[in-house]
């Protein structure tokens, strides 16, 4: 969109064309016996030549420079880059970006999410031969992501130290520690004395309300009467659910589960409803430069310098312009 | 000697001197007023006529000779010089060949000379300039002071739009009424014209009128530069082209021009002297200051 000012570029004719014409119109002389002469048509000198040559090129650089203030240049000069993650192995990082030859790229630190991303919205600030290598831990895209450049991952799995905080309220404690041994993945599960407030889920295994101060983000609850809410509440598959002010709430009379499908499938919806996704590092593997890459227009750095151009060159104008009017 | 005397006035601001070097040149008598003589202190009775002012009356020797004398010739001649510098536009055309030299200042150069000239004569001048649709008035009056005061007015004209139309023309003719000698200097490319009118009714008056018509040898060689064009300085429209095609041309309308105006000026016993600005100015002046049909 921005490239499109290049075609107001013709603008810069304008003051050509008006300084040529102001030297045509004076090219005549005076001549007091002009009167016996018969009149003729002005004839059209082909003569280049400017009336006011400095005030012309000041005028010509003022429109140029505008038209490439709105349409916001990008040269391509960053050479060699080596993109590493927050949070990597410094040593295995030097070490992957020596294999590659980059060890005297320029290094870029950014937050693993967001490197992938970054390559994309900059990818042609780059010179055409310049080398990419994205290094750490990346999280793997809802989609493949395509580049016009080639660009190398190498990806060095972190290992996630999530811990979620549960607290158990029952007499029947071991059945349901027993329950959370089925969760399969990097997570630990902390099992809190007391509900504090990294507590996201609380299991609610006795008859009575809980405390009033007591929250978490999902409650397991086994006796309905401890949360009037649950009175009204929508089922599936056995299991009423609602949202009270102390949190989530399901229940179900079953619980907790008997064997190790049910207790899974019930930490299966507690992770996707509740704990989100893991994150999953993507594979190490080279993008090979594609022609659909659709890199978004960039912000150029020059604005900031042809503002202040544009400024200098538009006081400088005016001047001129004052000077040649007295 | 010619082209030095006309390039001096291209190369020289001060118009006194342009004008001492000028009249150097000349030698003494030549004005043509009606004063008799040349002595200063010379003065002459002559018998009383009625009509005379009294206080013109010599009492001493009324009271010797017993008859009244009235003293005559006491350097205050009722002639009054006028000057009348026509610096409209056109008059700002150069000499093609001599460079820095325009009609304007060979106009003003011609005027300084008659100006100093009736200074030393002891006569009153005065100036109008005419420029830019007015008239500037420099009232008459004698001496040395006056003729710095009318060189000031002649070198602070410049030559500028058209000549006044006849009603402010005719508002500051107004000096017409005492006999006078009217020095006129103009290119007489507009005639008739506003001044043209002023100066035959000035002679139907029984003044004095003398017209210097300033050329240049380019308007009389029809020789200017072919590859320019050209404007007309008092018409802002219009573009003109010379070329050796329009070369007769030219030349026939210009003659016409100046043929019907020396008629006119014969037809009006008006001296006119058609005078190039290449030429001397010691030389224009005394053909200009020749008395008609002497010397």
């Amino acid at each position: 969109m921005n490239l499109l000012w290049w075609f107001a570029l013709p603008v810069v004719l304008l003051p050509i064309w008006w300084h040529r014409r102001k030297r045509i119109e004076n090219k005549a002389a005076l001549m007091a016996t002009a009167r016996f002469l018969p009149r003729t048509e002005p004839r059209q000198t082909r003569v280049w030549r400017w009336s006011d040559p400095l005030l012309l090129l000041v005028r010509c650089l003022l429109l140029a420079c505008l038209i490439a203030w709105l349409a916001n240049p990008v040269f391509p000069q960053r050479g060699d880059t080596v993109i590493v993650a927050q949070g990597t192995d410094a040593a295995w990082a030097e070490q992957q970006a020596a294999q590659a030859g980059l060890a005297q790229a320029e290094r870029v630190t950014l937050p693993g999410a967001q490197a992938l991303g970054y390559v994309h919205a900059h990818e042609r600030e780059w010179t055409a031969d310049a080398r990419l290598l994205v290094l750490g831990d990346l999280p793997m895209p809802a989609a493949k992501p395509v580049f016009g450049r080639q660009v190398e991952v190498r990806t060095q799995p972190k290992a996630a130290q999530v811990a979620h905080h549960v607290h158990i309220a029952s007499a029947r404690a071991a059945e349901w520690r027993r329950m959370f041994t089925a969760l399969s993945g990097p997570e630990k599960i902390v099992i809190d004395d007391a509900p504090g407030k990294a507590t996201s889920l609380i299991v609610w295994d006795r008859a009575g309300a809980p405390p009033a101060s007591m929250k978490a983000s999902l409650w397991l609850v086994t006796d309905a009467a401890a949360f009037p809410e649950l009175a009204k509440a929508r089922s599936l598959d056995g299991l009423r659910y609602a949202d009270t002010p102390r949190g989530r709430v399901w229940r179900n009379a079953a619980w907790p589960p008997r064997d190790a499908d049910s207790a899974r499938r019930l930490l299966d919806d507690w992770q996707q409803l509740h704990v989100g996704p893991r994150p999953y590092t993507l594979q190490s593997q080279v993008f090979a430069p594609s022609k659909d890459a659709n890199a978004p227009a960039p912000n150029g750095g020059l604005r900031d310098i042809l503002l202040i151009a544009l400024a200098a060159l538009f006081v400088l104008e005016r001047s001129l312009a004052h000077v040649g009017r007295r | 000697m010619a082209l030095a005397s006309s390039s001096l006035i291209a190369h020289t601001t001060k118009l006194d001197l342009v004008i001492r070097h000028v009249l150097a040149g000349l030698g003494h008598g030549i004005h043509a007023g009606r004063e008799r003589g040349a002595g200063v202190e010379f003065s002459e009775y002559r018998a009383y006529a009625p009509g005379d002012e009294w206080r013109r009356v010599d009492w001493k020797l009324a009271a010797r000779a017993d008859r009244y004398f009235v003293r005559e010739a006491e350097r205050d001649s009722h002639v009054a010089v006028w000057l009348i510098l026509d610096a409209s536009a056109s008059m700002a055309e150069p000499s093609r060949s001599v460079e820095g030299l325009d009609k304007l200042s060979y106009a003003r150069t011609q005027l300084g000379c008659v100006a100093a000239i009736a200074q030393r004569q002891g006569d009153a001048f005065g100036l109008v300039v005419l420029s830019d649709g007015k008239a500037a008035f420099t009232p008459a009056a004698r001496g040395p002071r006056q003729l710095q005061r009318v060189l000031a007015q002649l070198s602070k004209a410049e030559a500028r739009g058209a000549l006044p139309d006849a009603t402010t023309l005719k508002a500051s003719l107004h000096f017409s009424i005492s006999p006078s000698a009217v020095y006129a200097t103009s290119d007489l490319l507009d005639w008739p014209s506003p001044l043209s009118q002023a100066l035959t009714r000035l002679r139907q008056m029984r003044h004095d009128v003398r017209v210097l018509g300033l050329q240049t040898q380019a308007e009389i060689d029809a020789s200017f530069p072919e590859t320019q064009a050209y404007r007309d300085p008092e018409q802002e429209e219009g573009v003109f082209r010379f070329g050796s095609d329009l070369k007769d041309g030219y030349r026939r309308n210009r003659e016409a021009h100046f043929a019907d105006v020396t008629a006119q000026s014969r037809k009006n016993d008006m001296p006119l002297l058609l005078a190039a600005i290449e030429q001397a100015p010691g030389d224009v002046l005394r053909r200009w200051l020749r008395r008609p049909g002497g010397r």
